[in-house]
């Protein structure tokens, strides 16, 4: 359950949600070097960052380089951690960034290509195959403009809820269901694209 | 809640209701519930995508990934704090004087050694002239025959 308290300093008149108060216990605990509060984290919070960031680049080996960097950015953070906001939308949040970044060094290093879906079109037998669908998709969510993929990643696939991930994105809630519509309408597109015709 | 609007948080939000914005989701369904017929194609849509999103399988760190992420934490801090060398060692001197004595003692200690070593080279002097007596030997005698 999140804890509703009010801040000093110059938003004090604003009602921040904070950590969960295992968050803020751990956390303390990990700052000072607790092995059990450092793995309860790393356990608790690794997962939805590794799949963010593998949905974002759609590589798995650029993924896990971006959860190790949010989580030493994370250790580094800790001392002085600020409890305004979920550690979990904090840290979705320098995960996406750094995807954001690593996205833009491909684009740079690879100048004049356009962003476009990857072509996931199977042979009908490829297509039955699960793991295939799966791959498709993903390489189709890692194909949408970065923001929508963030949006969709964050919505439908790791359930945020709608205020947590318009805070990870920075974005308005309004922007964000606007990002999604679009978001859902390429993705369903494509889909129905590389599906067998009957 | 227009049918316009409805379209839209179907199209964004997904065919279920409840992953609606709450301050939506009353009219939404009253809506829905109302004329089901209206927005089939669009439910239907959704409910596919859903599906296909819904196959998406978990992603779970492996174990390498995972043992590194604890590796890079914060380490415990020693009881006291962190063990520190101050930048000037009051104990500097005083470890300079004790190897300057065990350098001491290590000379005096292998100085009778050296002299052991002189001594057991005369003997070899020694035992070497005997023989070349027993062999009739006179390297002087050589050296002068080599001269001439």
């Amino acid at each position: 359950m999140a804890i509703v308290v009010r801040v000093s300093g110059p938003e004090s008149d604003k009602p921040c949600r904070v950590a969960f108060s295992s968050d803020l216990d751990q956390i303390t605990r990990a700052a000072a070097g607790d092995a059990a509060a450092v793995r309860a984290l790393v356990n608790r919070y690794s997962p939805g960052v590794l799949s963010l960031a593998t949905c974002m680049l759609s590589d798995r080996g650029e993924a896990e380089d971006v959860t190790q960097e949010t989580f030493i950015r994370a250790w580094k953070a800790l001392p002085g951690w600020e409890p305004r906001a979920k550690f979990s939308t904090w840290l979705h949040r320098v995960a996406l960034n750094l995807c954001y970044d690593g996205l833009r060094k491909r684009r740079e290093s690879l100048p004049g290509e356009l962003p476009d879906l990857a072509d996931t079109r199977l042979s009908p037998q490829e297509a039955l195959d699960q793991s295939q669908r799966v791959l498709a998709i993903e390489q189709a969510i890692s194909a949408l403009p970065e923001r929508q993929s963030a949006a969709l990643t964050l919505c439908a696939l790791q359930g945020h809820s709608q205020a947590e991930a318009a805070e990870i994105m920075d974005v308005s809630v309004e922007a964000l269901e606007s990002l999604l519509a679009r978001a859902r309408r390429t993705l369903r597109a494509h889909l129905l694209e590389r599906s067998p015709s009957p | 809640m227009t049918e316009d609007r409805l379209i839209e948080l179907i199209e964004s939000w997904g065919a279920d209701p409840s992953a609606f914005p709450q301050a939506e989701r009353g009219a939404a369904r009253a809506l829905l519930a109302a004329h089901p017929e209206r927005f089939a194609t669009a439910i239907a849509e959704a409910r596919a995508l859903d599906a296909a999103l819904a196959r998406m399988p978990d992603v779970f760190p492996p174990p390498a990934l995972t043992a590194a992420l604890i590796a890079s934490a914060p380490k415990p801090k020693r009881a006291g704090g962190a063990l520190r060398v101050p930048k000037f060692a009051p104990w500097a001197p005083a470890s300079g004087a004790a190897a300057l004595a065990a350098g001491l003692f290590m000379g005096l200690m292998a100085a009778p050694s050296a002299s052991a070593s002189a001594s057991a080279d005369s003997e070899t002097d020694d035992v070497q002239a005997l023989l070349e007596e027993a062999i009739g030997y006179d390297p002087a005698a050589m050296s002068e025959g080599i001269a001439e």
